[in-house]
């Protein structure tokens, strides 16, 4: 299985950057996949969740507001406003899931983008 | 000979003085610190956008004229109005930071003015607006009070004004001089073009080998936003770093301060120690030879 780089930065901070399976991006055009070797993309990103699947398999979902994606064959690089990783990992994992709804809920998006990301988020909350 | 009283008086002042300079030396290397892990963060995120502006500004080249007519990247060799923008400091007590600024700045003007260019001046920072407000240099926009708390919208706010007059056409080119943070003991003077974005010189890594796709397809939409980000974010990491230099430069004069400030009390010292000597030597002078004109 071929993995590919993928980087998420954020103004305050690295959030992700390492080695990733698959990932699924909340682009404004619609949510979409990408996997190691694909074509060369720019696409902006809406208020939602990017999942990463990890090269364990094990999955991690960050909360964003909007942002940037660049693609290329081998790396992933998002640039977005404002990020909160959710991994089954983490002990304080309400805390998070709080801190992500109101990431969420300050978005400067359409509702319906905002409460399709939000419930979302419950999901994986409950999900734990 | 200057009398005890005086060297004692003058002691105590540099005494105080050095206490100042001390304090001021610490508040800013805890300033330091907080900020230079601010600026470092940012580093990160600014690096990656211009990283990526790049490389869409790259295809959009090679993709031939017209997309090369978009107005944020079309270079304009001859321009006859430039912005240019500046940031110093709003306090002083800090060795040459806020000089060395206003040094480069007008330098680039005497340059600008050889070529017959107009130069609007846009300043950020109280230092660098007094010094060209008493040399009688117009000045379009004045901000205080930015450079000592970055804050994102304002600076947002005031790049977007700039940008604007660049978009309409009144402005050709935008220039950008602040003082940058290197490390704890340097600082260096940083010039950037903000626009046009400048690609020629800065095309590197460019492994991919696909044509470049982008989403939303106006691709307007997407360079619209993203060098919108990209300008803002530069103005933003520039009041950082600019702030970070800062720190460090008034970390460093205040420790100056205090050295000298140790030596003068020392020399002083000295002085008073002979002074008072002196005064012994005469008082037991006189004692004695009163003593001898008695017998």
């Amino acid at each position: 299985m071929k993995l590919m780089k993928l980087e998420i930065v954020t103004p305050k901070g690295v959030i992700y950057d390492g080695e990733a399976k698959q990932v699924t991006l909340p682009g404004s055009e619609g949510e979409f996949g990408v996997l190691p070797e694909h074509a060369t993309l720019v696409s902006l990103l809406t208020t939602g969740i990017v999942t990463i699947e990890m090269p364990d398999s094990s999955k991690i979902d960050v909360a964003i507001n909007s942002g940037y994606v660049k693609v290329d064959e081998s790396k992933v690089s998002c640039i977005v406003d404002g990020a909160v990783a959710l991994s089954a990992g983490d002990t304080d994992i309400s805390k998070k899931l709080e801190e992500a709804r109101d990431l969420l809920k300050s978005a400067e998006t359409s509702s319906t983008a905002i409460a399709a990301a939000v419930s979302k988020v419950e999901q994986i909350g409950k999900s734990f | 000979m200057a009398n005890l009283k005086d060297i004692q008086r003058k002691i105590k002042s540099v005494k105080n003085t050095q206490k100042t300079t001390h304090a001021m030396k610490l508040v800013s290397s805890a300033k330091l610190k907080r900020t230079e892990e601010l600026a470092r963060r940012s580093r990160v995120y600014a690096g990656k956008l211009t990283e990526m502006i790049d490389e869409i500004a790259l295809k959009i080249q090679n993709l031939g004229a017209d997309a090369s007519d978009n107005i944020y990247f079309k270079d304009n060799n001859h321009p006859k109005k430039v912005d240019i923008i500046f940031i110093s400091a709003d306090k002083g007590l800090c060795g040459g930071f806020n000089a060395q600024t206003i040094k480069r700045v007008n330098k680039l003007m005497e340059g600008f003015k050889d070529d017959e260019v107009k130069v609007r001046l846009n300043g950020v920072g109280r230092k660098g607006i007094d010094y060209f407000r008493f040399n009688n240099v117009e000045m379009l926009r004045e901000v205080i009070g930015l450079s000592s708390a970055p804050d994102y919208p304002k600076a947002a706010e005031f790049i977007t004004e700039i940008v604007e007059a660049y978009v309409n056409g009144e402005t050709d080119r935008i220039i950008m001089v602040h003082n940058g943070y290197v490390n704890m003991i340097s600082q260096e003077v940083r010039e950037d073009q903000i626009l046009p974005i400048d690609v020629s010189t800065e095309h590197r890594n460019t492994e991919s080998r696909s044509e470049l796709e982008i989403e939303p397809d106006d691709d307007s939409t997407l360079l619209v936003a993203l060098t919108k980000r990209y300008i803002e974010y530069s103005m933003y990491y520039a009041l950082l770093d600019s702030l970070a230099a800062e720190h460090a430069a008034r970390m460093q004069a205040m420790d100056a301060a205090t050295t000298n400030a140790k030596e003068m009390v020392k020399t002083l010292s000295v002085q008073y120690n002979k002074a008072r000597q002196e005064a012994i030597t005469t008082e037991l002078i006189e004692i004695i030879s009163g003593v001898e004109s008695m017998k």
